[in-house]
């Protein structure tokens, strides 16, 4: 019956609570109804137990222990169910799921980790599933302990009031000593946080709600807060928020998000500045061009491969003057790794080696190092043999910029150029500024009108990400918008013009011949 | 293919049929439903460039039927004259007049007023292989390669699902992260790589390849593809450098299995 949770000494108290409250009433009706958990008929378990080898099994293992063939390879590490310790439920803290529970977040899986969703499964496969799924852990058939909903009320709309409210309860609650003051997962404590099996866990960027493992409505985010994620460090505040604050924590807490989607790019637009720009003024040079996040993902191509990479997107823009190309660079990072050094060179340590070297963040801006003839662009990790990459390397502990040229993974290396840099920290999110001439006779042009294509990679120091182990991009394109440009009025009224122009020609000659045939008289018509 | 735009476009097109219309009334009926066909009902919907050239060759397809008659001719002729000519048409043509500049203006517009986009680039998802290759210094001829353990199948099933379960063990430690737990082209990686990783779940993917056409590709990945391919985009890796043959063999039979589809068979040599 009892479950450790030791997350806070507030859930262990319910734990307690609970646990009285189920032996006082099992006591009582224990006796009346044999009410065992329903754990189904032995052929819907063997039905549940072939779909679960075919298609769980590989990660979380045939005995359910969590130790699949695939385990290693995903963080957060795939469920243990022998534990009984479940994250996403509507049950009290420390509580066993209900069977609609783990039906739920099967059919829907996890955003962002190794669960993906099933759509497709049935829902008789789902309860198939559950069924087998719940002869892994005994505490499932204990007739006392049957898991029981909390009440989840449907959101009442949401007003500026109670964000406003829910703001200063975010800091009252300490959500922010893991949340980080501006929710992207950077609190003091985060770096330290571990889970109930003592892996490393982080808590989560609150900006991104699509990565919300229990989901993103603000039904969702009300159910993670009364019922806490248990086997995290995230615990219930059910005792703790009185009800009248709870909606406005979550009107807070939803509003961090930009939306429902990250709203992923495919180009970065840079405008025109007709003034110099003065990359000394970092992030603020910015503030009118248009952001545009791409996907960062594990470099699982090349050797060195990450597997769960510390960043997931980032975020780019640009603009241009007469001489210079800048790019803004920003992304989260829970804690910045300002010590130690780093290199997109994959350096191979000596076997045995058993120092652990401290990597510094660090992040590079890839374009090709001379325009691509036709079509063809270098590989996009790190380029070719045949064409080269340029990269504009920022190592932040370092405050100039370092440049490689790639011509491969394993032959990157330090480079001649002129990049100016500049970069910071705050709150949880780095920014870099790169800067470059946009023609310089020895490097890829930044032309007007132009798709100059770029990609990126993000090492996370703190995850002790250095040369192949890194985050990755696909090809993207910076676009250099002409300084002018005409008007769309332009073309419209050339269009017109023409148009007019056809038709009185066409109504002109056929007029001409109406009238022409109106002259023939009716006799010579006859004639014809 | 959108039904619910194709089938009451080629109804009105046979309801047409019965009824006696002007011909410039059928030419424009007929215009303007093959022009909603290839507009809106394909899926996925077709490049402007190729409706426009379609719908070029169906203009003077209906030219042609025009001018190929006299009496139609004539009836078009006509009709014209007295649209041009006759004093209760002329609201019309006036109408007609003000907004046909009206609309191309407007048309001309928006499409200078779009948002540039990145360009497109094309590629080809299945090129053909090359007829033989070197995996770790060893030649294989992939014209007559098959897999090793398929015979096993048949032969000694308990040796061939010990195969089987290899494959599987290679899949969930190497490929699951881009083409994902149920094979759909779906891992938790796809969404940041471009070109998206190969759905096997579809038909259309290894249920038409041969089996050493699997082994080219999980061998030589992405760098490993002709330029129409776009190597350089591709987050294919070149398995050889990370996995032996046996296991790709084991793996290839896995993806088999899983998907319940069958590898398409050698051809047979003459």
């Amino acid at each position: 019956m009892m479950r450790r949770n030791d997350s806070t000494c507030v859930s262990t108290f319910r734990i307690f609570r609970a646990t009285a409250i189920y032996a006082w009433v099992g006591a009582v009706i224990g006796f009346t109804s044999a009410n065992a958990g329903d754990m189904g008929t032995e052929a819907q378990r063997q039905a549940g137990k072939q779909l679960y080898n075919s298609k769980c099994s590989q990660c979380h293992g045939e005995t359910g222990d969590g130790k699949g063939d695939g385990a290693e390879y995903f963080r957060p590490t795939p469920r243990i169910f022998t534990s009984g310790t479940f994250k996403i439920r509507t049950t009290e803290s420390g509580e066993l799921p209900t069977d609609a529970d783990l039906r739920t977040v099967i059919k829907r899986g996890m955003p962002y980790t190794g669960m993906p969703a099933w759509p497709k499964f049935s829902d008789q496969d789902l309860m198939n599933l559950v069924y087998y799924i719940k002869t892994f852990n005994s505490d499932f058939a204990d007739s006392t302990n049957k898991p029981k909903s909390i009440e989840l009320p449907k959101a009442p709309a949401m007003t500026q009031e109670s964000i406003t409210r829910g703001k200063q309860l975010f800091a009252e609650n300490k959500c922010l000593d893991c949340h980080g003051k501006l929710g992207r997962g950077d609190g003091e404590s985060g770096p330290t946080l571990k889970d109930d099996w003592k892996n490393p866990i982080r808590p989560a960027d609150l900006t991104k709600r699509w990565t919300y493992r229990g989901g993103s409505t603000r039904e969702d985010i009300y159910r993670t807060f009364m019922t806490g994620l248990s086997g995290t460090p995230m615990p219930s505040y059910a005792s703790s928020v009185a009800e009248k604050d709870r909606w406005p924590l979550v009107d807070y807490v939803y509003s961090l998000s930009p939306g429902d989607q990250p709203g992923y790019a495919t180009m970065v637009l840079a405008e025109f500045s007709p003034t110099p720009l003065d990359i000394s003024k970092g992030k603020a040079l910015f503030a009118t061009a248009k952001p545009a996040v791409f996907p960062v993902v594990g470099q699982v191509v090349e050797d060195k491969r990450n597997f769960f990479p510390g960043v997931n997107a980032v975020e780019a823009r640009s603009m241009y003057d007469a001489e210079n190309v800048a790019v803004l660079l920003t992304w989260h990072d829970m804690s910045a790794q300002k010590t130690g050094s780093n290199t997109p060179v994959t350096v191979i340590r000596p076997v045995g080696d058993t120092t652990h070297p401290i990597y510094s963040d660090a992040i590079a801006l890839q374009i090709p190092a001379k325009n691509p003839d036709g079509v063809g662009k270098p590989y996009f990790l790190f380029g070719d043999k045949r064409n080269a990459v340029d990269l504009w390397f920022a190592d932040l502990v370092k405050g100039q910029p370092q440049l490689f040229v790639g011509k491969g993974s394993g032959n990157v290396s330090p480079a001649e150029g002129a990049v100016s840099m500049r970069s910071g920290y705050q709150d949880g999110e780095w920014w870099v500024v790169f800067s470059r001439k946009r023609q310089d006779g020895k490097h890829m042009p930044f032309d007007e009108g132009t798709f100059v294509p770029v990609a990126f990679s993000v090492w996370d120091g703190f995850n002790a990400e250095t040369g192949g182990n890194r985050g990755v991009t696909s090809w993207y394109s910076i676009y250099l918008k002409p300084s002018h440009t005409e008007s769309p009025i332009v073309p419209a009224g050339k269009q017109a013009a023409a148009c007019i122009l056809i038709e009185a020609g066409v109504i002109w000659i056929m007029r001409r011949r109406v009238h022409g045939q109106a002259k023939v008289s009716p006799a010579e018509k006859a004639k014809i | 293919m959108n039904l619910w735009v194709c089938i009451p476009a080629v109804l009105a097109l046979i309801g047409l049929r019965f009824l006696k219309t002007h011909i410039l009334g059928w030419l424009a009926a007929w215009w303007i439903c093959v022009f909603v066909i290839l507009k809106f009902g394909m899926v996925p919907p077709m490049p402007s460039s190729i409706i426009g050239l379609y719908v070029a060759i169906l203009t003077s397809v209906l030219l042609l039927y025009l001018t190929s008659d006299t009496e139609r001719m004539s009836q078009a002729g006509n009709f014209l004259m007295r649209f041009f000519g006759e004093r209760k048409f002329a609201p019309y043509l006036w109408t007609a007049a003000v907004l046909i500049p009206l609309l191309a203006g407007t048309n001309a517009y928006l499409a200078a007023s779009k948002e540039v986009e990145a360009p497109a680039s094309g590629r080809t998802i299945h090129p053909a292989p090359p007829g033989e290759m070197t995996f770790k210094g060893k030649k294989i001829d992939l014209i007559k390669a098959s897999n090793p353990f398929r015979e096993l199948e048949t032969k000694d099933p308990t040796a061939f699902e010990t195969h089987v379960a290899a494959g599987r063990k290679v899949y969930y430690q190497n490929c699951v992260f881009c083409h994902g737990d149920n094979m759909e082209g779906d891992g938790i990686f796809a969404y940041g790589y471009d070109p998206l990783p190969a759905n096997f779940q579809d038909p259309t993917t290894i249920g038409m390849l041969q089996e050493s056409y699997l082994f080219w590709r999980i061998a030589k990945g992405g760098p490993g593809l002709p330029e129409e391919s776009t190597p350089w985009s591709s987050a294919m890796p070149a398995w050889e450098k990370f996995v032996s043959e046996d296991d790709i063999w084991n793996v290839i039979l896995f993806l088999y299995r899983f998907t319940g589809q069958k590898p398409r068979a050698q051809e047979k040599a003459e």
